[in-house]
This record gives C-alpha cells, structure tokens and sequence, in this order.
C-alpha cells in the first residue's frame, strides 16, 4: 500500500470534511434552537456565494472585504426568511415548514438565475495558490486554506454557545422552549438568531466550497449531501456535526481515490444507512428526535 | 450585476419589440404555401439553461433568416418552442403538444434523455425528424433511432478525433500517454469505452480513467492520482467548466506539463471568459467554425450578419448558437431535398435525404465539405485557447473520420 498516496488523499478527505461540518453546523443550530429542518440551506450557501462574486468580480472590491460583505449578506438572507417566511408558521405541521423551506430554495434558484443567469461561474481567486505541505505530504491550498478559515470559525462558534448570553440562551431555548420563556428569554429573537447565526456558518462554506468546486444556480445540491452528516451525527448534535463532517468528507474523498469517484455517495449512504438502523437518532443525537 | 439586470431588461424590450414588429408585419409576410414547422423542446431554464437561451437564440435567428431568404422552397418556416427546464418530462409534455397542434417536419431535443424516452413514439408517427443538443453515441443507431441525427460527431467520434491528434503529437516513435476524466453521468460515461478502444488501435495508452462526482465538488484527490501517473493529455468529457479549471490549475501547480483538452460542451469560450489566463493552452474538438474565428464563408457571414441584427449588444455567439443554427441548416437542406424529389415529409423520405448527404458545402460553418455517416457528421478540428486574445485558434487540420 503506498502510504504517502493514503496519507495525502485522507488530508485532502479531513479538510473538505471540515467544511462539510461547517455547513452542518449552520443546520443543526437552526434545527436545535427551533426544530426546522431547513432544505434551504444549501442555496443559502449558493446565494452568499454569488454576492461574493457580485462583489468581488462585478464590483471589484478586495476579496476581504467581499468575504465579510458576503457571509453578512447569507445571515442576514437567513434572518429575513426566518421573520417573513418561518416564523409565520409557527405552530404549523413540521411538513408544511419544511415544504416552505423546499419553496425557498426554489426562489432563491429562480434569483440567481435572473440576477447573475444560468452560467457557470468561478469565483476570482482569493486564496493562496502556492502548492502546501505537511511534511511531504501535498494539500491543494484552496482546500487547506478553506480549512483554517472554516476550522477558525467553527472554534469561534464553540466558544461563542459555551461562554456568551447568547448562546446559553440559545442552549436553554433548545432543551426547553417554555421554561427559556419563562425564565424570560426572548425566545422569537432566539429563534431569528438561530437562522442568522446559522446561515452565517453556512454562508461562509458555500463561499469557501465554491471557490473550490465552481458555482451555479445548482450549487445548493451540496446542502443535501450535508443532510447525511447532519443524520449521522444527529440533527441536534453541534459535536455530532463536527465529528460526522469530517469523518464523511474522508470516507467520500478516501472512497473516491480508491474505488471511483462513483462510489463516493454509495459509500456514505452505507454509513447513513447503518447509523440508522443502530442508532436512529445519529451518533450524538438525542432520542425524542422525530425524523421528516 | 445591475448591468446585467439592464442588460437583460433591453433584451427584453427588444424581444417585445421584434414581437410587436411580427404581429404586425405577419400579414404582409404570410406566403400561400403551408409553413415547415420546426419545434423544440429547449431549457430555458433549469441545469442546461446557459446553453438553452443561446441554443433558443440560434433557431430564431436562423427561422429570421430563412425566412427572409424566401422559406424553404417557398414555405415559410415557424420555429414553434416549450421551456423545459432541462426535464425529461416536461421536454415530453412540450413534444406531445406541439406534435399535436403543429405537426412540425423537424424537431430540436434538448438532451439525450429526452431523445431517447420519445424514440418509440417518434418512430411510430413516422413524420418528424429528430436532432438536437445530443451528441450521444447510442443515437447513432439507425435500427433504434431511425429519425434521429447527430449534428456532428457523436462522442465516440469526439474522442476519435482527439486521439487522432495526440497520436500525430508523438516524437520519435513514442506515443503520449493520456488520462480520462468524466463525470458520473450517461453523458459522462458515453464515449469512455469506445474511447479506450480506439486508443489500444493507435497505441496510446489510458493511464489513467477518472470519474467524477457531477456538480461543485473538491477533485483534488483525483488531481493526486493524476500527479502519480503524469499523463502527456487529459481529456475530459461530461463537463462545461468546474472541475477543468481546478484540474488544469492545480496540475500546472504541481509542475506537471500535461496538456488538457475537451469535447464539444467542454470547449465554449466559457472557459476563457472565466479562466482567464490559466485557460491558455486548453484545447477542443469543435465540428464548426467559432462565431469569432478567422474564418468565413456566405453562410458564416449570414449567422453573423444576423446574430448581429437580433442582438447589436452581443459581440459573440456561443457554441450552442452555432450548434443550434446547423442544425436548423441540416433540416432546411433535408426538408428542401425532400420536397425537390416530390417526396412527402415523412420520418423515412426525411431520413433518406440526410443519408444522402455527401461532400455538402455549409458554407463556413464547418471548414470543409461534409458527408453523413450513420446519421452524424463524424468531422472536427482541434482548437487550442489563446489567453491574450481571449479565443480559440485552430491548430490541427479539419478531421473527417470514414
């Protein structure tokens, strides 16, 4: 077995993961905080992806500044949908929310299409592309660079819910809406926090992840890859998406090197398909869970 | 971004007044034969909509054209379309209806999918020729798909030419080596076997056959089998830009000199306007002359004497505009063979003339005369991108497999 080939395509499976778990932190935190399962998620990362190319291709501007304009512009895109679209729903089937998020990302498709047309597009190029190594091994810089970003982030976001009002407030709205209430937590705003937060992680990825992959109105199909790591680690597990992120963007990249790019999703489906009949409620997620 | 809304609300404005300046002009206009109807089944919208609008573009612009050039044999011609949205069903659906209100001689499919799922019904009504944005190799199969035509090479074919071209790059009685790289579609996977049977005839050898996840996807595994192999050519086939430029840009990266080439969907100027410099040296297989190219002919100066009336704004016409305006070119010269013969427009008589078809002059479309084999146009030539001039050169001589 050439190891040093092994060792580089699982650095290559550890990095991309990292992002996976960024996307699926952006949706376990909305599903925690307010038991939305949101289809959108991936043409959130689309949309946040194309202001980033509106503003650092059409406009111009120096890409650290688009990068923040843009993952600003996905959250707050999160926040709106949240107050326009979700939160009159309240009280509704968890099927009907979760065909209004299926609607939603219709819309947004529809957007792009006429904003920025139906072409293929690449992002300008924003990060490093001097070759990068760990001892010998060999990492492509979009991806490792893509990974300090996301693995930075996603630290901010751990110390964020463990340590700040916010977050504690985030926590205790998820383990129990009516007692957060009637310890006065603003539960709504919580809930508005809990898209904007996590449309803000996914914004981030979908910009990290189109700079690598290229950007179309179909870009969002990677949010349903995502639904598996979010599954296998369990919906309301922020540790479980961390964990199941990583561990599928190695099992797919590991599965494609080896036996086919082909066999890339079979190989997660095994997994998501083991993970539910051993542990339906994922890896880390709590029983009461119910599944849509 | 708000040029492009600006841009696209004078597109509009334009079209509603074409559509004005039509209603009007209908009367004076209508000619006493039948119309030859072409019908369509195009995705203006959906996964293949970047090549539809412009694939939509070119019928019209060719029924404009024909029709100011006196129709066909004195027939107008009415270029009847359905949006799609690059859907099997819906691109049905848009068949069964126009085939039921319009009766239309000839017919555009907007995917192989397509072509394929109305085979039988298209065979059993016997009265409409079939052609469109499919390359595929399985519809060269005149058994199965008697009324259906490629408008060029098939894939096979593609790869035929290509390899041909690796083949005349070889040095002193070595040939290059070459790596596959395709997407996991049937779009993807269609000319791979062929390919790789065409290559053991000349004696290059495969190092290397990669597939890929479709859609935004990291490759940069597949990049570090490619690194270990260090293939002459990497040929890809399946895609119309990601993952190519991550491909290219990384191998380049690693100080590899490998050399990238394409098939027809993976050679529009796409590339160049969103790789910039790391597209230079990217090379094609292309069946017709580049809307921007040196070359010309009366008919290549027709489509762009027209492309530039319809739209003044838009300085060039993509790959699928030039596809969709040969094969309107196709039908016009099958249809008017047909009714010169006496013979009635039925899928057979239509089919008959196509196969008929030999050494035909399409005035600069495609650089040489053409002849049908099996229901394609089995000819091409390379085309290598120059960054600085932001285009496409020739650099092999027009291909023309027997």
């Amino acid at each position: 077995m050439d190891w040093m080939f092994f060792g580089e395509i699982s650095l290559a499976g550890l990095a991309m993961g990292g992002l996976y778990a960024l996307i699926a932190l952006g949706f376990v935190i909305i599903y925690k905080a307010t038991r939305v399962i949101n289809f959108a998620i991936g043409e959130i990362m689309m949309f946040a992806a194309y202001l980033f190319l509106a503003f650092a291709g059409g406009m111009e501007m120096s890409a650290w500044i688009a990068l923040p304009l843009a993952v600003l512009g996905g959250s707050i895109l999160g926040g709106v949908i949240e107050k326009t679209m979700i939160r009159p729903m309240l009280g509704e089937s968890p099927i009907s929310v979760v065909m209004v998020t299926i609607g939603i990302a219709s819309i947004l498709v529809g957007l792009v299409e006429f904003i920025w047309t139906a072409d293929p597009q690449l992002l300008p190029s924003f990060l490093p592309r001097e070759p990068v190594f760990i001892g010998d091994l060999y990492l492509a810089p979009k991806i490792a660079y893509g990974f300090l970003i996301g693995a930075a982030v996603l630290i901010v976001y751990l110390l964020y819910f463990r340590f700040s009002r916010g977050g504690v407030a985030l926590r205790a709205t998820a383990s129990d809406q009516a007692a957060a209430y009637s310890m006065g937590i603003n539960v709504r705003r919580v809930f508005n926090m809990a898209w904007v937060f996590g449309s803000l992680a996914a914004s981030l990825a979908g910009v990290l992840v189109a700079a690598t992959g290229g950007l179309s109105p179909q870009f969002g199909i990677i949010g349903l890859s995502v639904l598996v790591v979010v599954i296998v680690g369990g919906l309301d597990s922020i540790l479980g998406a961390l964990i199941a992120g990583v561990f599928i963007g190695w099992l797919e990249t590991v599965a494609g090197a080896y036996f086919g790019g082909e066999y890339r999703m079979p190989a997660t489906f095994l997994v998501l398909a083991v993970i539910l009949v051993i542990r339906p409620y994922g890896l880390f997620g709590t029983h009461e869970i119910e599944r849509v | 971004m708000f040029r492009n809304i600006l841009n696209k609300g004078r597109r509009l404005a334009g079209l509603g007044g074409l559509v004005a300046a039509l209603t009007v002009a209908a009367p004076a206009m209508a000619q006493d034969k039948e119309p030859i109807v072409f019908g369509g089944s195009i995705p203006l919208s959906g996964v293949f909509a970047f090549a539809g609008i412009h694939i939509h573009a070119g019928l019209t612009d060719y029924t404009d054209w024909i029709n100011s050039e006196g129709g066909i044999n004195g027939h107008p011609v009415k270029y009847v379309m359905e949006d799609t949205a690059y859907e099997v069903d819906r691109s049905v659906a848009a068949f069964k209806k126009i085939s039921g209100s319009e009766s239309p001689a000839t017919y555009y499919g907007d995917s192989t999918g397509f072509m394929k799922a109305i085979a039988s019904e298209l065979n059993s009504q016997g009265n409409t020729l079939m052609s469109g944005a499919s390359f595929a190799t399985a519809l060269t199969d005149n058994e199965q798909y008697p009324y259906q035509f490629i408008p060029g090479p098939n894939y096979s074919q593609m790869f035929g030419i290509i390899l041909e071209y690796i083949a005349s790059q070889g040095e002193g009685g070595d040939m290059p080596t070459v790596a596959f790289v395709y997407s996991d579609t049937e779009f993807g996977k269609d000319p791979i076997e062929n390919g790789k049977a065409r290559a053991a005839e000349l004696g290059i050898e495969v190092v290397e056959d990669i597939v890929t996840k479709p859609g935004s996807v990291d490759v940069s595994s597949e990049i570090l089998k490619l690194r270990r192999v260090r293939p002459d050519y990497v040929v890809f086939h399946g895609y119309v830009l990601s993952p190519i430029n991550e491909f290219m840009v990384q191998m380049r990266q690693m100080g590899l000199d490998t050399k990238f080439m394409g098939t027809f969907w993976s050679s529009d100027k796409l590339i160049i306007d969103k790789m910039g410099a790391d597209a230079d040296g990217y090379m094609g297989v292309m069946p017709y002359n580049y809307y921007d190219s040196e070359e010309s002919g009366p008919m290549l100066d027709a489509l762009r004497a027209q492309a530039e009336k319809s739209d003044p704004e838009a300085d060039y016409r993509p790959t699928g505009y030039m596809q969709a305006w040969f094969n309107a070119m196709v039908w016009t010269e099958v249809v008017k063979r047909t009714l010169d013969a006496g013979k009635e427009l039925t899928g057979d008589n239509m089919a008959e003339a196509l196969a008929s078809i030999e050494d035909w002059d399409t005035g600069g479309i495609i650089g040489i005369p053409v002849t049908v084999r099996d229901m394609s146009f089995p000819v091409g030539r390379i085309w290598r991108v120059n960054a600085e001039k932001g285009r496409y050169e020739p650099v092999s001589d027009w291909i023309h497999l027997d």
